[in-house]
């Protein structure tokens, strides 16, 4: 099969499943879904075998034909967010909607149109449509259950499930146009169309603080749409092409400097950067596999991606630094906020947050190594914050409350679970897994900078701080006689336990990954590597890690610990010593008080919210955001 | 296994870690006891040291009459030990009663509750009086780990 | 990197590393009894603590913390080894903070008020040391060029000469690592008491002498990251580590215990400004010479 075919199949077959899945039959959806996911899986699969796309054969002119049809379909979308704009009488969203209309037509008018493939894949490009389809189907499969329980849980009469699929569906088709688009006008389309699928996903229950997030959400990401418009304009303005592969070819300018300064904008908002990062923890009132799906592992990843992809074009400029010093102090300032949280859904969304300020710090940073190192951190954050996010939802509707402090003992009740759920957050903090390697590389490459190491080096702590304690808190034993209540139905295994299988492969399989992935985009735009591969491990003039020996010693010896403990005795009966008044009643761990009185055990965390604290430091570290976005678009000249 | 075995006995003579609780004493065979890990007399130059843990502790040092309330927090406290572990009651009210032997509301000494390997007497016992005690512990206590089964860590 | 040559240097000194952390130990009891006016317990008391408790009966409160309490073992250990084949000082450091993860999970994992309360004080030792030592080792990146310990020992002169404040810097996330006061917050080491033994309270027998021969292992790492300071005389380095030592001693005598709030507050503000100030003495250094 050609690559053209496959690209079709990618955005073809969700699509296809999207407008199948309207019909409102539980197992027709379900089947449906099903087929999707693999159909749409198969063809990221094979597409990415099948290796980068060569542009030099004139075949390649295949999609040029629909320029047109593009535009058409870009602002008739457009048209229809302004319709709602105005439905919802939101003065921002009419504003924004209105001057991306009137932007988009003049570069429609201006704009001439060249030869170039509108599509164009490197293994950059191939491996995130790997993530959007595989992962993205996982979800969509993790999606089905959770649904069922959702509905079920608020009592509704008729289903929503087939708008929900729809658009989630649909959503995954725009994502994998998104990542293989060439020209900028056609990312445009389908950014526009993840935004718009955002917003109708953000706000499916319908209830109060849902609408108003999701129009939060959409204000958000057409302010970064206007950007991306301002970026095309300041091209077109400027006579140059709008194909990124022609564009990655050019000198660097100020102009061209400040088009991609635009488009980094855009990218911010999508990846819910400071000071844009509202609209994400707003988004969390979404169902779970919204926020698994689009808010951690592929959309917002769509705004880094175009950042990323941009880098070689401004590298070494003052503008990246500031870049870097943007994506260094997201980082620490949303692991700030993350400890402070107590709400398990806002905690994985400054977590996300603040991976992607790492991903934007590498494109900052621009060595070979920190950009080897941000394609890295994509694919293992979207893989990690993606199971996290499944088994936060899981747990939400069995223990019915997203807070963390209501896990305790969660190991109890749903030992597999919560093993589960530990197993995902080491897999974002701890060697050997590839979120560590990431950050190791990173921490590394960008050791000769003093600011940005202090702000990297803080970052991490704070995360191993919250990561730490949630971890903690799920394996805790609450209960003398555990019962264990877990059942976990077909569709969570299907899903959840394949995403975990496959976290676990990609940090062991990391060399492989880099040698097919890292190294050939390396070597297509900075002409040299960074790391040569010995023994199983990377390894620099300043540094090596050695993942498989690594892997070998915690592999052998956690196997070794757990076959110890299931042959030793299965009833330890000891109690907390609490100074001899230990005591068991109503089947809760505690002691006797004062005057005989029970009091069971309790525990409590560190949240320090009055000095950390969500209202008490947004103001400020927005404030430093936007200022530092001001100086850092007035560096390009 | 076996090379490791006499090592394990000789480190259990060398550093018995010690549990003090008050029963409810006067104070005086507390403060006795205190006075044994100042510099003055100095025990830990035998490995002893004051752990308030049940867990980490061998000795046990009781002081005090026992009586209804404390003796389930002495039982709970005697059941968290470890084996091999060694009883020791200090003075004259955690022996028998002490003065307060008739008291409606004191059971007796220690031995009414847990089983009392070592009993030093005295109101309050000197501290050398209590080192004594503590080496006659010892040897008891050379005695139960011989008689124990070795547990390993696995 | 990996030749068995190396291999087998490091096999020796992971077998040697707890003997001699343990007698470090035991040195540390007596002297600190010494200049407390007493005897003290023998030397090697550290060993005959070690050994009694791994002749305890077994009696664990839960799996996790069997679990918890292996890994903390397996990753201190290894950390060390990777330290004794030379490899990468950060890496070395993210493989050490996998125990100590482990340790607070294992703690926080049972319904034991002074567990819990020792675990969460271990996470903000750990949110203390951790961003200085990674500072320390980008400092000897800034010096030495590489964070390869084998390159660093290349480096012909004593990193400590132009490092002197990083090196004060590397003494606070010591004296945490060492459970030494003022920071002594998550153990109450020393029998102090305050929460009985805070996270180690519900270990006992046989995992506590674990955690004890991993500590011994972990004293050793930071030793020797400590010993990197002054790595071109032998004889240089062993009286370099005594005074450090020494100080860190006198240290523990002398100060009270602080609260976690003083000490995240105190060890960042002036273990950043000494870092600052380090690195600004280093590129004026570069730039006039």
């Amino acid at each position: 099969m050609d690559w053209k075919t496959l690209v079709l199949c990618t955005m073809a077959i969700p699509i296809g499943g999207a407008i199948l899945s309207l019909l409102d039959v539980k197992a027709w959806r379900r089947l449906v879904v099903i087929l999707t996911s693999i159909g749409i899986s198969a063809s990221a699969i094979l597409l990415y075998l099948n290796g980068s796309f060569n542009l030099s054969s004139s075949q390649d002119l295949f999609f040029t034909k629909y320029n047109g049809l593009i535009s058409v379909l870009d602002f008739l979308l457009l048209g229809y967010i302004l319709y709602l704009g105005f439905k919802f009488k939101h003065v921002l969203i009419q504003i924004l909607t209105g001057l991306q209309i009137l932007l988009l037509a003049l570069v429609e008018v201006l704009h001439v149109p060249t030869q170039t493939s509108p599509f164009f894949a490197d293994k950059l490009s191939l491996m995130m449509v790997l993530i959007v389809s595989i992962l993205g189907s996982l979800i969509a499969i993790y999606g089905l259950h959770y649904m069922d329980v959702h509905e079920e849980h608020l009592h509704l009469e008729k289903s929503k499930q087939s708008k929900f699929f729809f658009f989630l569906l649909l959503f995954l088709g725009a994502m994998n146009g998104l990542v293989l688009s060439n020209n900028l006008l056609w990312m445009y389309f389908f950014w526009e169309i993840t935004t718009l699928c955002s917003f109708i996903l953000i706000g499916h229950d319908q209830t109060e603080i849902a609408i108003k997030n999701s129009q939060q959400a959409l204000w958000m990401n057409l302010l970064g749409g206007v950007a991306f418009v301002l970026g095309m304009l300041v091209l077109t303005l400027k006579h140059l092409p709008l194909e990124l592969t022609s564009l990655l070819t050019l000198p660097i300018s100020p102009l061209l400097l400040l088009a991609l300064a635009f488009l980094c904008i855009a990218g911010f908002t999508k990846s819910a950067q400071l000071p844009f990062q509202s609209w994400l923890t707003g988004a969390m009132v979404a169902p779970t596999p919204v926020s698994a799906l689009l808010h951690s592992s592929t959309m917002v990843n769509a705004g880094v991606y175009l950042i990323l992809r941009l880098a070689p074009l401004y590298h070494k400029t003052l503008f990246a630094h500031y870049l870097a010093f943007i994506g260094a102090f997201t980082l620490i300032a949303t692991s700030v906020l993350a400890l402070s949280e107590k709400n398990g859904k806002k905690i994985l969304a400054y977590s996300t947050i603040g991976n992607l300020g790492m991903i934007i710090a590498c494109a900052g940073i621009g060595s070979p190594a920190a950009i080897g190192a941000g394609i890295l951190l994509i694919l293992f954050h979207a893989v990690s914050k993606g199971l996290l996010f499944m088994l936060m939802g899981y747990v939400e509707q069995l223990i019915g409350s997203r807070m963390i402090e209501d896990m305790r003992g969660l190991y109890d009740r749903y030992p597999l679970t919560s093993v589960l759920m530990a197993f995902g957050m080491i897999t974002m903090f701890l060697p050997p897994f590839g979120a560590l390697l990431s950050k190791w590389m990173i921490i590394e490459s960008s050791a000769h900078n003093p600011i940005i190491i202090i702000l990297l080096a803080l970052g991490s702590a704070f995360t191993m701080v919250f990561w730490g304690k949630w971890i903690g808190i799920i394996l805790g034993r609450t209960e003398p006689n555990p019962s264990k209540q877990e059942h976990n139905p077909m569709l969570i295994k299907a899903s959840i336990y394949s995403t975990a299988f496959l976290a676990l492969i990609l940090s062991v399989a990391i060399i492989p990954i880099y040698t097919s992935i890292v190294l050939p985009t390396l070597k297509l735009y900075y002409h040299q590597t960074s790391y040569t591969l010995l023994f199983g491990s990377f390894k620099n003039e300043i540094g090596m890690f050695p993942v498989y020996p690594l892997f070998l010693v915690f592999g052998l010896g956690i196997i070794w610990t757990l076959a110890k403990l299931r042959t030793s005795s299965t009833k330890p009966s000891s109690l907390p010593y609490m100074a001899g008044l230990e005591a068991i009643q109503e089947d809760k761990f505690g002691f006797v008080g004062p005057i005989g009185k029970f009091v069971p055990f309790t525990a409590g965390n560190l949240y320090l919210q009055d000095y950390i604290g969500e209202t008490k430091i947004t103001f400020g570290i927005n404030t430093i955001a936007i200022g530092t976005i001001i100086v850092a678009l007035a560096s390009v000249f | 296994m076996k090379f490791l075995e006499k090592f394990i006995k000789q480190g259990s003579l060398k550093s018995p870690w010690l549990l003090h609780f008050d029963c409810g004493s006067c104070n005086g065979c507390d403060i006795e006891i205190l006075a044994c890990l100042t510099p003055l007399y100095d025990v830990e130059r035998f490995g002893i040291i004051n752990t308030g843990n049940p867990k980490h502790a061998d000795l046990l040092m009781v002081t005090g009459g026992i009586n209804y309330r404390n003796m389930h927090a002495l039982k709970n406290l005697y059941e968290q030990m470890l084996d091999p572990k060694i009883v020791m009651a200090i003075g004259a009210c955690a022996n028998s009663g002490g003065v307060f032997k008739d008291a409606y509301n004191i059971l007796g000494g220690a031995d009414k509750v847990i089983p009392v390997d070592v009993y030093v007497p005295g109101c309050p016992p000197k501290p050398e009086a209590i080192i004594d005690g503590v080496v006659e512990a010892l040897g008891l206590l050379e005695q139960k780990t011989k008689s124990m089964e070795l547990s390993h860590a696995r | 990197m990996f030749s068995l040559g190396k291999i087998i240097i490091a096999l020796i000194v992971i077998v040697l590393a707890p003997l001699l952390g343990g007698l470090i130990a035991g040195l540390d009891r007596k002297l600190t009894a010494r200049l407390q006016g007493r005897y003290g317990p023998p030397i090697f008391q550290p060993f005959y603590d070690v050994l009694k408790l791994l002749g305890k009966k077994n009696h664990p409160m839960n799996k996790t913390q069997v679990f918890c309490v292996w890994i903390y073992f397996i990753a201190a250990v290894t950390s060390l080894f990777l330290f004794a084949l030379q490899s990468d000082l950060l890496m070395i450091f993210f493989v050490m903070t996998i125990g100590a993860i482990f340790l607070v999970i294992g703690a926080k994992s049972t319904p034991s008020p002074f567990s819990q309360v020792g675990a969460q004080r271990e996470l903000v030792q750990m949110l203390t040391y951790e961003p200085l030592l990674i500072l320390v080792f980008v400092s000897i990146y800034f010096v030495t060029g590489s964070f390869n310990i084998a390159d660093i020992l290349k480096y012909p002169k004593p990193i400590f000469l132009t490092l002197p404040l990083i090196y004060l810097v590397l003494g606070f996330a010591l004296t945490i690592k060492l459970r030494k006061s003022p920071f002594d917050i998550s153990t109450s080491h020393h029998g102090h008491q305050e929460i009985v033994k805070g996270l180690l309270t519900e270990y006992s027998g046989p995992y506590l002498a674990m955690i004890e021969i991993a500590h011994w292992y972990e004293i050793m790492l930071i030793l020797a990251i400590c010993g990197l300071f002054w790595h071109t005389n032998l004889a240089a380095l062993l009286i370099f580590l005594l005074i450090t030592y020494l100080a860190e001693i006198f240290i523990d005598n002398l100060v009270a215990r602080s609260t976690w709030r003083w000490m995240l507050a105190y060890v960042w503000g002036v273990g950043i400004s000494l870092v600052f100030f380090n690195i600004l003495f280093l590129y004026a250094y570069r730039f006039v010479s």
